[in-house]
């Protein structure tokens, strides 16, 4: 395959993810990689893996959009945007419609709010805690010994309202103990979890008007936290397609407007302070 | 992406500053030890005028609680503190102030090469802010036996009525007696009314400065005046406050004149409420120096700046400071502060600090955030943290909250 490609790599605290698209804006490569401990290395990964999808090479790349917890080692890129804008950019390329943007990422979780116009008019992440993130989940899973699939899996056959009390993640821990001591089903202890998750994140909703759409790795791979996000908001949501690439989607975008608005040199030099 | 390094341009007065804290701290420590010397310590934003006035040397712990938490050592003694059974939730100043006390360290040290804060002879309080000095001044009285006593004006208020200011001017008048009392010293009225006329100058003056940040270019930021605001409460009441604020003013104005920005390229005009986070002053600063954003102005820095003395009743005023500060009014009038400062100093966003250790200098707590963003439809930002305890701020989450803050704003100059 020949021709410019643009490209959109999300670092995040668990995963990384890559984006291609070609100057049409067609999506034509993706990876996923566990950003692990070097996170130069795995954007380096998802990238080559995205390429050989794509069936090119990095000489056709024509701009790099970096972001999410890693952003700054990602030598591809071109330019550096935090994942508040690359979610609200891919999520509104998805669905023009959508208002707020709930995305449930491993380590924060963010709600974004964009106006008519499409501007980001308000966001809110999470308050430094697992409250209401992946992580939340995925401690509470290893306590239990099974995975993020079973824990989906049992939730979706669930058949009570159960919600967990606990926001906190090691009181988490402790509750669910409790609860499989006084008996309660796993289904619905487990559906307590992501319904414990959805009430935090609905916390952080300033407004509710307009549809809502919902990204990340949690709602990509769990069914159950649409479903939980869906009854605390009393409305449907929308999932994108590929809900986890979202942010590596956005930056991929952004990297292609970046081309395909004039050539101008930006306004402002950017500066690196010395004191 | 190019960078271009760009040096701050550093601001002349800094070095008489560093001369004014160390003569400052070096005096304290010696009148702590001469026997014919005495030391009051007390809160930033209480009676200080009426404590000089009567002989006493000046000490305010707050900001060596600030000192702990700059220099990044109060996640180190909050825990000696929370031994003696003081919350983790509570004032990280106050839990780390005494938990250094408790394990034998202050800043002081390496800074000046004296003990520590000065002894104390007497402490006095104002409830104005917070009832935590109250208990953290109750600490230290016991450990050094020495006579706590406090003001405590009507809380919250939203008009300020001329019966509080009775109320509180009677009060001040209790505590001179009753200092009086206790050591054997007589108010001489001449001299209150000196030190509080010297305390207004220097007030003003720093009002002043704070206000040639309308310019656009702003020739100083909000951390600036974390630095320079140190004589206004240190030295409050002192011709040397007064003159420091003269040259500091002097200097911002021909900034002004000559198009000196404090950060290169300023390209938005930010506003802070709260505390500042003590520990990362440095990467905040360096961030928004980079983003090419401004914090023009802030809650903070506008503690300290007083209205002028009319050369009448020096208690009434002082009970006015005392009862009329920010921190002290309810929620309509720092809205409408809030608003006003923002059309003064042409902010385009603010940010709010929602300090886990301080309820009562946050704002954002009920609701105001939201409402000054829809009156204002001026994009806020809410970052949590702390003034002091490190471990309640998490900085790569903070940087990305600001980024993303500044792309926002960026959105809305397309
Ligand atoms: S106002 Fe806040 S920071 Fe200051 S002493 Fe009181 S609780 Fe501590």
């Amino acid at each position: 395959m020949s021709g410019s490609l643009y490209v959109g790599v999300d670092v995040g605290s668990s995963a990384t993810k890559c984006v291609l698209l070609d100057g049409a804006g067609r999506l034509v490569g993706r990876h996923v990689v566990p950003s692990g401990f070097d996170f130069g290395q795995s954007a380096e990964a998802a990238l080559d893996k995205a390429l050989l999808e794509a069936g090119a090479d990095r000489s056709a790349i024509v701009h790099g959009v970096a972001t999410g917890y890693g952003r700054e080692r990602v030598t591809v890129a071109t330019q550096r945007v935090t994942e508040i804008t690359c979610h609200a950019r891919g999520a509104r390329e998805w669905y023009p419609q959508v208002r707020s943007i709930i995305d449930i990422g491993g380590q924060d979780t963010k709600v974004i709010h964009v106006g008519a116009d499409g501007r980001m008019a308000d966001y809110r992440m999470n308050a430094k805690c697992a409250a209401g993130t992946g992580t939340f989940l995925e401690s509470v899973a290893l306590k239990l010994g099974i995975s993020l699939a079973e824990i989906d899996a049992l939730a979706m056959q669930c058949t009570t309202d159960t919600i967990l009390n606990s926001y906190c993640t090691v009181f988490a821990g402790t509750e669910v103990i409790e609860r499989i001591k006084a008996g309660q089903r796993r289904e619905d202890i487990s559906m307590g979890l992501f319904r414990s998750i959805a009430s935090r994140v609905v916390e952080m909703l300033a407004s509710r008007d307009g549809p809502v759409g919902v990204t990340g790795g949690v709602v990509a791979h769990c069914r159950a936290m649409v479903r939980a996000l869906e009854e605390a908001l009393q409305t449907e949501v929308l999932r994108p397609p590929l809900p986890q690439h979202a942010g590596a989607y956005g930056a991929a975008l952004i990297a292609l407007n970046r081309a395909t608005a004039h050539r101008a040199p930006q306004a402002v030099v950017p500066t690196r302070c010395e004191t | 992406m190019v960078t271009m390094a760009v040096k701050r341009v550093e601001i002349q007065a800094a070095q008489r500053l560093r001369t004014l804290l160390r003569e400052y701290f070096l005096d304290l420590d010696a009148a702590s030890r001469d026997p014919g010397r005495r030391v009051a310590w007390c809160s930033s934003a209480g009676p200080c005028e009426l404590l000089t006035a009567l002989g006493f040397e000046v000490y305010f712990p707050e900001n060596h609680g600030a000192m702990l938490g700059s220099k990044k050592v109060s996640a180190k003694y909050i825990p000696r503190a929370v031994g003696a059974g003081y919350s983790p939730e509570a004032c990280s100043y106050m839990n780390s102030d005494i938990g250094a006390a408790l394990c034998g360290y202050s800043p002081l040290q390496e800074a000046y090469g004296v003990a520590g804060p000065p002894r104390p002879d007497l402490l006095v309080y104002s409830t104005n802010q917070c009832r935590e000095v109250q208990e953290w001044w109750n600490f230290f009285g016991r450990r050094h036996g020495a006579v706590v006593l406090g003001v405590r004006p009507p809380l919250h208020l939203g008009e300020v009525a001329a019966e509080h200011l009775r109320f509180v001017r009677g009060q001040l008048a209790e505590l001179i007696e009753r200092i009086e009392a206790r050591f054997g010293l007589k108010m001489d009225e001449d001299r209150l009314r000196e030190v509080v006329d010297l305390s207004s100058r220097a007030s003003t003056l720093w009002r002043q400065v704070l206000d040639t940040a309308r310019a656009h270019p702003s020739p100083l930021t909000f951390f600036d005046g974390l630095i320079h605001m140190a004589p206004v409460i240190l030295r409050r009441g002192s011709q040397t406050a007064v003159d420091y604020y003269e040259a500091l003013l002097a200097e911002m104005q021909a900034r002004v004149a000559d198009g000196v920005g404090a950060v290169p390229h300023e390209r938005h005009r930010l506003y802070w409420d709260g505390m500042p986070v003590w520990p990362r002053v440095r990467d905040l600063s360096e961030k928004f120096f980079d983003l090419h954003a401004v914090i023009a102005a802030s809650t903070y820095c506008n503690s300290w700046a007083f209205d002028p003395y009319d050369g009448g009743d020096p208690l009434l005023w002082m009970a006015r400071t005392e009862t009329e500060v920010f921190i002290n009014r309810d929620e309509e009038v720092k809205e409408h502060f809030l608003m006003e400062m923002f059309q003064r100093f042409d902010i385009h966003g603010a940010i709010f600090h929602n300090a886990r250790t301080c309820p009562n200098n946050t704002n954002s707590r009920f609701g105001m955030a939201q409402r000054l963003r829809q009156r204002l439809d001026t994009p806020i930002l809410v970052i949590d943290g702390d003034l002091s305890d490190a471990r309640f701020f998490s900085t790569a989450q903070t940087l990305t909250n600001i980024e993303a803050f500044i792309e926002q704003l960026e959105e809305r100059l397309r």
